[in-house]
């Protein structure tokens, strides 16, 4: 079990699928909110590999060779850290 | 021997992995495929044989992500799984069907149905499309691990169809036991974990991330500049193709109809029965069957971009739009499909996880303008700019009528959605599937399908109320030689006289009036009408139907010598066809869907209303204006 404090840590270091730039590829690395449920079931699941394809009000992402849309808001849910 | 009932099975997956590909490869039958989530809407049942010859029902379930029932769709397919559908038995088999190359994202909902303690049998679809894309898989690795029968599939082609149903013999395979479950974790995580282990050892992906010719596709289709030019100039075309390339066997229609009514002419005695055939007949049903070319070139459009994949983009693009209007991009295809017809567009609305926006979604479906309004303005338009069909001109008017009809849609819609109030936890999450070839043999039975109960409608319906119309023009009949006479003293001709003053502020006659009352069954009844309340003659050369009685319409005079139509009195009707709910069937559909007759007769009475009232408003303002 991680401790809570190193749990507070990681999220410090990530970011929000929104703060992604449009091309990089990153690792999901927690979610958290209210959309969490539906985003793990379109395949938004932790340590899944994503890549942003466009930004703006909705998102465009491919996670294993799909293309999901998703909104603003929900995207906000995901943290994400870069891969490496 | 005892009669034994046969065996159920239900295919379940994820939208878009092929459920429905692989209902029609085993049952034969030609089901709607889109390459657009929630087509199936509702579940379709089939029978399917086993190598033995044994009798099995099949079910095609709605496609869902989890089953967690979270949209109306996937209440279903959670409720047939469940054997609560009436009519419908508890599976016996679940096969669950899953994207070869996607198995991280549709696994999830294998491990879910086992869980449930389903014998399960997975079929691995689209082995081709990922074995190419350097998927390396390892179906009997799967099978161990998930402790099911696990059968590659390529169902699209048929291949691997045999082995499946060698999977299908009885005795079924025992529910297996789902070993990722541990007492003290969360599920989602366990069968994550599992997921991701059993995926690293039978399903390895290529390591670098590989640009697809459906990636390259999309940086283009969903650019945010040269994306909606493109959009905007499909949906261009879509549009002057149906008005400019039906126009052909447009005309074939017409002449051959001419043809049938000079030959009954020539080869009948005069009387009550030649008049009902030529006058009730041929007029009516011809009237309404001459719109057979564009109906289905609408539904050809439609089918070809749901199937090669373009719908969805057009659902991402039109997100920012629909959002104006308090909707989202899901709302999109069940309104574009309104403009075809209403009823499947309003069953499309399933898809809308949220209650609120699909109620508002179903409201509003009525006034994407349905092919069933193109008679009507057909015939209204060429006569508002004196000449004859298909000029640009003319496109430019109907894409005037289109856009006032939605746009009006969308400023209704944003009330509503206000009104109704905001709902928490639904966001806009779609699936852009690969771009595809467009699969013919399924858009043509699509097409088929469709034109065939537009014909069917005019063959019963529209027959129906063509000779009770020429019926009650005809009779009680007048000693005289007067046609006009005759007509007033008909029954239609009183009726046309008790509403006169009801639509005379609208700047219509009786005649007009008791037309628009016929169509309120359906609106295209509307043209056989005026062609028999206009007595519009039968000609036996190829001379078009349409064109004489616009020339008849456009001919009669008001009894004080004026002209009966108007450009603005036929504005004035053209508002009253955009806005008029005219169609029983969609109100019938509208019932089942929202859940409550109240709402199908509100919609009704409030789109008639506004139809009148906006009429009015139009004719009357015009009339203060000195048109």
């Amino acid at each position: 079990m991680r401790s809570l404090l190193a749990a507070d840590l990681e999220i410090d270091s990530t970011m929000t699928l929104n703060q992604v730039a449009v091309g990089c590829d990153v690792t999901i690395s927690m979610l958290s909110g209210p959309g969490c449920e539906r985003l793990r079931d379109l395949g938004f699941c932790e340590q899944m590999r994503v890549r942003k394809l466009a930004g703006g009000r909705n998102l465009l992402c491919s996670v294993c060779g799909t293309r999901l849309a998703i909104s603003r808001e929900l995207a906000e849910q995901v943290l994400v850290s870069a891969v490496g | 021997m005892p009669h034994e009932a046969p065996s159920t099975i239900a295919l379940v997956g994820n939208p878009n992995a092929g459920k429905t590909t692989l209902f029609n490869a085993l049952t034969g039958s030609n089901q709607q495929v889109g390459n657009y989530s929630g087509v199936t809407v509702s579940l379709t049942a089939g029978e399917t044989f086993t190598p033995h010859g044994k009798k099995l029902r099949v079910l095609d379930l709605p496609g869902c992500y989890s089953l967690r029932a979270s949209s109306p769709d996937e209440q279903v397919t959670i409720d047939a799984l469940e054997g609560r559908i009436p009519g419908h038995a508890k599976p016996d088999l679940v096969v669950c069907v899953a994207d070869a190359s996607n198995l991280e994202r549709h696994l999830s909902l294998v491990l879910q149905v086992i869980e449930r303690g389903f014998p399960c049998v997975l079929a691995l679809n689209m082995v081709d499309a990922a074995e190419k894309s350097g998927l390396r898989l390892d179906p009997q690795k799967l099978s161990e691990e998930l402790g099911i029968p696990v059968v590659p599939i390529q169902a699209n082609a048929g291949k691997g169809i045999v082995q499946l149903k060698q999977a299908l013999r009885h005795p079924f395979p025992n529910a297996a036991e789902p070993v990722w479950k541990t007492p003290d974790a969360d599920p989602d995580a366990s069968r994550q974990a599992f997921i991701r282990d059993l995926c690293a050892l039978a399903a390895r992906r290529p390591d670098v991330h590989q640009q697809t010719t459906s990636d390259r596709l999309d940086a283009l289709l969903l650019h945010p500049i040269y994306g909606w030019i493109i959009f905007l100039g499909v949906m261009f075309v879509v549009f002057w193709a149906i008005f400019s390339f039906a126009s052909v066997p447009m005309g074939w229609i017409e002449s051959l109809q001419g043809l049938l009514a000079g030959w009954v002419e020539n080869s009948m005695a005069e009387g009550d029965l030649r008049s009902l055939i030529v006058d009730g007949v041929i007029a009516g049903v011809g009237g309404v069957i001459i719109f057979l070319p564009q109906i289905i070139l609408l539904f050809l459009f439609i089918g070809l971009l749901e199937s090669s994949g373009y719908m969805a983009r057009a659902a991402f693009l039109m997100d920012g739009v629909m959002a104006r209007a308090g909707l989202s991009g899901k709302a999109f295809l069940p309104l574009f499909s309104s403009y075809a017809c209403a009823i499947p567009g309003v069953m499309a609305t399933r898809t809308i996880g949220s209650a609120k926006e699909r109620l508002v979604t179903i409201f509003i479906a009525p006034w994407m303008s349905c092919s069933a309004r193109l008679p009507v303005y057909f015939l209204i338009v060429p006569m508002l700019l004196h000449e004859q069909e298909g000029s640009w001109k003319q496109a430019l008017v109907l894409f005037a009528i289109y856009a006032l009809g939605t746009l009006t849609a969308f400023l209704v819609a944003k009330v509503l959605r206000k009104r109704l109030g905001p709902d928490a936890g639904s966001h806009f999450m779609l699936e852009m599937p690969p771009y595809r070839p467009p699969q013919w043999s399924y858009i043509l039975r699509h097409v088929t399908d469709r034109s065939w109960s537009f014909v069917k409608n005019a063959g019963t319906l529209i027959l129906g109320l063509s000779i009770l119309l020429w019926a009650l023009s005809t009779y009680p009949k007048h000693d005289g030689d007067d046609p006009s006479e005759a007509l007033a003293h008909s029954a239609i001709g009183r009726i046309g006289a008790v509403i006169e003053p009801v639509v005379q502020p609208l700047g219509f006659d009786g005649r007009t009036g008791t037309a628009i009352l016929t169509s309120f069954a359906a609106r295209e009844v509307f043209n056989s009408s005026m062609a028999i309340l206009f007595r519009v003659e039968e000609t036996d050369d190829d001379v078009k139907t349409r064109s004489l009685i616009r020339d008849r319409v456009a001919a009669a005079k008001r009894p004080d010598g004026t002209p009966l139509f108007t450009p603005l009195s036929l504005i004035s009707l053209l508002v009253f066809y955009i806005y008029a709910l005219q169609c029983l069937p969609t109100s019938a559909v509208v019932a089942r869907e929202a859940g409550s007759w109240k709402w199908a007769i509100g919609q009704f009475l409030f789109m008639s209303g506004f139809a009148y009232f906006a009429s009015l408003a139009v004719y009357q303002t015009g009339r203060l204006l000195g048109f």
